[in-house]
């Protein structure tokens, strides 16, 4: 199981973020690189990536506020 | 390329919009596109991300703020063979450069006898909602479909708005592409999560002038485009709750308006009301209504009513914004009051 977190290294301050939208369904297959997922702080948008191969399972559903280092998805290889 | 599948692959209409612009690019390298923070941002609304670092500053401008020149300039290069797309970022800006949108974008190919082809996309973002003010807030989806010589379409989720956006960048007419902030995908403007669905990789068309019937019903229509599309989605599961059967259009573009479609659904439920973020008077919801009334007024079992925006300035503050926007619980209420009518 990989964790998809919210990235330390997108914005500089720690202000916490929003997920603005899932670009998978939950339980999706995905592969290394795909975009799953837009998040937001202070009005930016950020891409998130998958880390791996494997089944997605969302743990942070859209709208939810999040901080660095927060879970967002699961990946089950 | 990716390996999610298929069918799971979603996107916002922001994404759906950047990417059928990118594949079109990629196909002919007439077409470019060019607008106030379109470049380096990407758009103000996500709807360029990607752009600039694919095909260079040559092909994807940042303009200064002249809409009057850079509109004018869109004409022109359409006029003389290019595909540009253009963006204006709020429709409430279109006073200054109408000239060159009504005058010569929209008329250009009539003043010349059919010899001269505007190839051309405005695209501009409508509606509010997030407290912006009277002046970054309109729709004015009336006054663009009023107007002769240009097409126009309002897409209410990201299949459509890559499809139409596809068959806008194709069309030899100027098409005028509005799309609502609410619907985008951008947080900070709220987000309509019906918006965000799966759309296939490949290049496709949604035809320009065809409504879709997003959801089938026997009791009334409700008619929308954009943002009041989901409104009205929302009200039809309400409604359900209360056994009443509503069938909701998604006009999808403005000109050429599906008349037929509308026509035959409200033949079908004998019911009609109209949605719309646009000012009341004047605008799409009477359009909408006298398209099935100067047609047969015989086919109706209650008045035509609808749910529009009251003819006053936008209000900046947020519960005097939010109270005159329509919502379901609006919808739900004209509804109720219709089947009541007739009981």
């Amino acid at each position: 199981m990989i964790d998809i977190v919210v990235p330390a290294d997108r914005w500089d301050s720690d202000d916490q973020a929003v997920i603005t939208v899932w670009l998978v369904q939950d339980g999706a297959t995905v592969a290394a690189g795909d975009l799953v997922a837009e998040i937001m702080c202070v009005k930016t948008q950020h891409e998130i990536r998958s880390p791996s191969n494997g089944v997605l399972s969302i743990v942070a559903t859209v709208d939810s506020v999040v901080s660095k280092g927060d879970v967002m998805a699961r990946i089950a290889a | 390329m990716s390996d999610i599948q298929k069918n799971e692959r979603k996107l916002t209409i922001a994404r759906g919009m950047a990417e059928a612009i990118a594949a079109e690019m990629r196909a002919d390298s007439r077409v470019f596109v060019m607008g106030e923070d379109i470049a380096k941002l990407g758009g103000v609304y996500g709807n360029a991300r990607g752009l600039l670092a694919e095909f260079g500053d040559q092909r994807v401008l940042d303009t200064p703020i002249s809409e009057t020149a850079f509109i004018g300039a869109g004409v022109g290069a359409a006029s003389d063979g290019m595909r540009p797309i253009v963006e204006l970022m709020f429709v409430d800006f279109f006073g200054v450069c109408m000239d060159a949108i009504y005058n010569l974008m929209a008329k250009n190919t009539y003043f010349s006898g059919g010899n001269v082809r505007v190839p051309m996309v405005l695209m501009t973002s409508t509606g509010g909602g997030y407290s912006d003010g009277g002046q970054h807030s309109q729709c004015l989806y009336g006054t663009f479909a009023h107007l002769p010589g240009m097409k126009v379409v309002c897409p209410s989720n990201a299949y459509d708005a890559k499809g139409l956006m596809t068959a806008a960048i194709r069309d030899d007419n100027p098409v005028v592409y509005m799309y609502h902030k609410s619907l985008q995908g951008m947080g900070w403007l709220g987000t309509e999560a019906g918006s965000v669905v799966e759309v296939p990789a490949a290049a496709y068309e949604v035809e320009i002038g065809k409504a879709a019937v997003v959801r089938e019903g026997s009791d009334v229509t409700i008619v929308s485009l954009a943002l009041g599309v989901h409104h009205a989605l929302k009200a039809a599961v309400r409604l359900a709750e209360m056994g009443i059967n509503a069938e909701v259009v998604d006009l999808r573009s403005l000109v050429p308006l599906d008349r037929e479609t509308i026509f035959n659904s409200v033949r079908k439920t004998g019911r009609l009301l109209v949605i719309d973020e646009d000012y009341s008077s004047y605008g799409v919801t009477g359009e909408v209504i006298a398209t099935v009334t100067e047609r047969s007024i015989n086919i109706l079992k209650a008045a035509p009513r609808r749910v529009a925006y009251p003819d006053i300035p936008i209000p900046f503050a947020r519960h005097m914004e939010q109270f005159a926007l329509p919502n379901a619980e609006k919808v739900v209420r004209a509804v109720e009051e219709m089947m009541g009518a007739c009981s």
